[in-house]
């Protein structure tokens, strides 16, 4: 017999996350939470939580109180040349009420997510607040727009209520046919970098037919933060997209990456970078999706671990049988900085076409001792030659961003990053 | 009286246990060129590399005074800074940094201070144009791809620019052409002066008329065997290393012989 679930979100409380949405989006958020509710929490027998405590992110014995703690979103004023072209930057909430013409055929339209389904669930049931970026057609926006999401103050409510903060931010990147976009988007640590909050965080991007999408992801989350990251991009004819995910931030990460190729002549490029400290834990699965010929898809994913942090990428290249002469290509290197860091890398192949040119590569080690003697025979000291190394390490990714100023912008970062580390001792925990 | 700039009393090195230099005693004297030759295998790149501190190397026995003070335990970067430069036989490859970032960054360490970024574009290219190196080096990352003639040029021209007052110089004659030898040796003697010592360590004698040693040692099995002018350059190139080379590389030599033949 089946069992009748009724979810535990009244209908209420949801629509009161957005009132300004349409009817139709209300109901997908009460379906949403009846999935939601349906679903069961993952298990360490499940294959993707193998390495990565689900319990970490099943909010055991929490109640489900949404809005305990808000969003707060920005974005850098958009160039006159943009907006006179119409190109719409602003938080989605407003986008709703202001574009819904334009929201409404994208929000939740790129296709479920093929991990973390409950999760998934939940984060349609309860978003609220996130960020909108629309291209018209043809429109080529020449200098890169950023924007950012940050976790709000709990508002003097100390104690009980901090242990159980949650957020639900959602982004929705637009590119219509023919346009081209350079796009930043950072998640910055908040107010109380240290406070345990937990991310449950969607973004979805639409490149249209013969569109360009540049977008880097520059994840800089406080300590206290355990973040669940659903990315889909929806690639359409002959669609370019380049993707950098900077994991720089955060406690831990379980994240699931899909670009969906889904006409032909699509080119992907998936790069990022994770850089742990202390006993930071990021677990990334990727999904280079063929569904139609033609399709070209490279992903380079390079992590450098201290302390005890953990990496796991496990990336999955699918080809369908219609997606004939496919190229696509996966490479994993991790570089650990001390014995107690730890990498795995699960490469993985669905291919069911035999028109196609696949590899993936794998490599973790630790750091050359030829090359440390090397550089301390310069007069570097170790942490100097260690940082020297590190930054050499992800330079084949960064200096694949084509915009100057964002490149310039992820060096910095990256390097403030290590400063803290080098500051904090957090590479000696092991 | 003028104290000595490098002096190595009775060192003996051991790798993984082993040993390779049994007693080596050298004194460098500032505005001194002192030549270290020997064959392959006799430890000329082991006494280097102990000299700039090489972890993997361990002294059993002896001292190393630089400017007379005890270096021998000293890291490898603080010996760096005091002055002390290793041009390396085989330089190791740092992909992803660029020859300009690591050379700015090793001159911050070496000179403190006293660096001076804004004049650090013009001393480096400067650098570049006296040894024959083109601009676009600047952007190629550490010995990476670098070619054998390269690779020496790029030692030589860090060695310019660090100012040291021991140089180290580990075969970097060693694969060069006749103009890359002249090119490198130029860039040598121009640092030539009362302050500089340096180590010249080398397979072939070729070198020598390019660069004026002061004193000649022959090194063998990890001891020097003999020490004198000039003179026994040239008769070293007369005899070559055949009465120096170890006993067990001439029965594998013969071996080999027997095999072929
Ligand atoms: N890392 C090492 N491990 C073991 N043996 C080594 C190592 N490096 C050098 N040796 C040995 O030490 C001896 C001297 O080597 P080296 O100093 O490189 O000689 P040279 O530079 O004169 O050719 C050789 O017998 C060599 O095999
Ligand atoms: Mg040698």
């Amino acid at each position: 017999m089946k069992s009748v679930q009724t979810s535990q979100f009244p209908a209420e409380t949801l629509e009161a996350l957005t009132p300004e949405a349409p009817k139709e989006l209300q109901v997908e958020r009460r379906k949403a939470a009846d999935r939601f509710t349906a679903l069961p929490w993952p298990t360490a027998v499940h294959e993707e939580w193998r390495r990565t405590d689900p319990a970490r992110f099943n909010l055991t014995g929490w109640s489900l109180k949404p809005q305990q703690r808000t969003v707060t979103v920005g974005w850098e004023p958009l160039p006159e040349a943009a907006a006179r072209q119409g190109v719409i930057l602003t938080d989605l909430r407003t986008a709703l009420r202001e574009h819904p013409d334009r929201v409404m055929p994208h929000l939740f339209q790129s296709g479920k997510p093929e991990q973390l389904e409950k999760h998934a669930a939940l984060h349609q049931a309860l978003w609220s607040d996130g960020l909108f970026c629309w291209v018209p057609a043809g429109v080529r926006v020449e200098t890169p727009l950023s924007a950012w999401i940050e976790p709000a103050g709990t508002g003097g409510r100390s104690g009980a209520a901090e242990t159980d903060s949650v957020i639900f931010p959602h982004l929705l990147v637009v590119v219509e046919e023919g346009a081209e976009l350079t796009w930043v988007d950072e998640r910055r640590p908040g107010p109380q970098p240290a406070a345990p909050i937990w991310i449950n965080e969607m973004t979805e991007f639409f490149v249209k037919r013969g569109g360009t999408l540049r977008a880097v992801r520059l994840q800089q989350w406080g300590t206290g933060a355990a973040e669940l990251q659903l990315q889909r991009a929806l690639l359409h004819r002959e669609a370019c997209f380049s993707n950098w995910i900077m994991g720089l931030g955060g406690g831990i990460t379980k994240g699931n990456i899909e670009a969906v190729l889904s006409e032909p002549a699509v080119r992907a490029e998936l790069l990022g970078i994770h850089l742990g400290a202390g006993r930071q834990h990021f677990d990334i699965h990727t999904l280079q999706d063929h569904r139609a010929p033609n399709g070209f898809s490279n992903l380079l994913y390079k992590s450098a671990l201290s302390g005890q942090a953990e990496a796991v990428t496990t990336g999955l290249i699918r080809v369908t049988p219609e997606a004939r002469k496919t190229d696509a290509y996966q490479a994993n290197r991790n570089l650990l900085l001390n014995p107690g860091a730890h990498a795995d890398s699960i490469p993985m192949l669905e291919i069911e076409t035999n028109e196609v040119r696949c590899t993936h590569g794998v490599a973790t080690g630790p750091v050359d001792d030829d090359q440390i003697f090397y550089l301390m025979s310069r007069g570097l000291s170790r942490p100097l030659a260690q940082r020297l190394i590190i930054q050499g390490f992800f330079e084949e990714v960064l200096n694949q961003i084509p915009a100057e100023s964002v490149r310039e912008q992820l060096i910095g970062e990256l390097s403030s990053r290590l400063d803290r580390i080098d500051a904090s001792g957090e590479d000696s925990g092991g | 009286m003028s104290q000595p700039l490098l002096e190595i009393k009775n060192l003996h090195v051991t790798i993984e246990g082993k040993p390779i230099l049994k007693g080596i005693s050298l004194t460098v004297n500032r505005g001194e060129v002192h030549a270290l030759m020997g064959p392959n295998g006799s430890g000329k790149s082991t006494l280097s590399n102990v000299l700039m501190g090489h972890p993997k190397y361990t002294v059993t026995q002896g001292t190393i005074l630089f400017q007379g003070e005890d270096y021998t335990a000293l890291s490898t970067d603080a010996r760096a800074r005091a002055g002390i430069f290793l041009a390396f036989q085989y330089p190791t490859a740092i992909p992803g940094v660029s020859v300009a970032n690591f050379v700015r960054t090793a001159m911050k360490a070496r000179f403190g201070e006293a660096f001076e970024a804004k004049s650090f574009r013009k001393s480096f290219k400067g650098a570049l144009e006296a040894l024959g190196i083109s601009e676009n080096f600047a952007t190629r990352y550490v010995n990476d791809g670098f070619s054998g003639g390269e690779k020496k040029r790029h030692e030589v021209l860090q060695m310019t620019l660090l100012k040291p007052r021991l140089a180290i110089l580990d075969e970097t004659d060693s694969g060069l052409d006749i103009d890359a030898l002249k090119t490198v040796s130029e860039g040598i003697n121009r640092l030539r002066g009362p302050e500089l010592g340096i180590l010249l360590i080398t397979h072939y004698q070729r070198i020598l008329d390019y660069v004026q040693p002061d004193k000649i040692h022959v090194l063998k099995e990890g001891q020097i065997v003999r020490s004198g002018g000039k003179e026994l350059a040239l008769e070293l190139e007369k005899t070559g290393y055949k009465p120096y080379e170890t006993e067990a590389a001439e029965a594998h030599a013969a071996g080999a012989k027997g095999v072929l033949g």
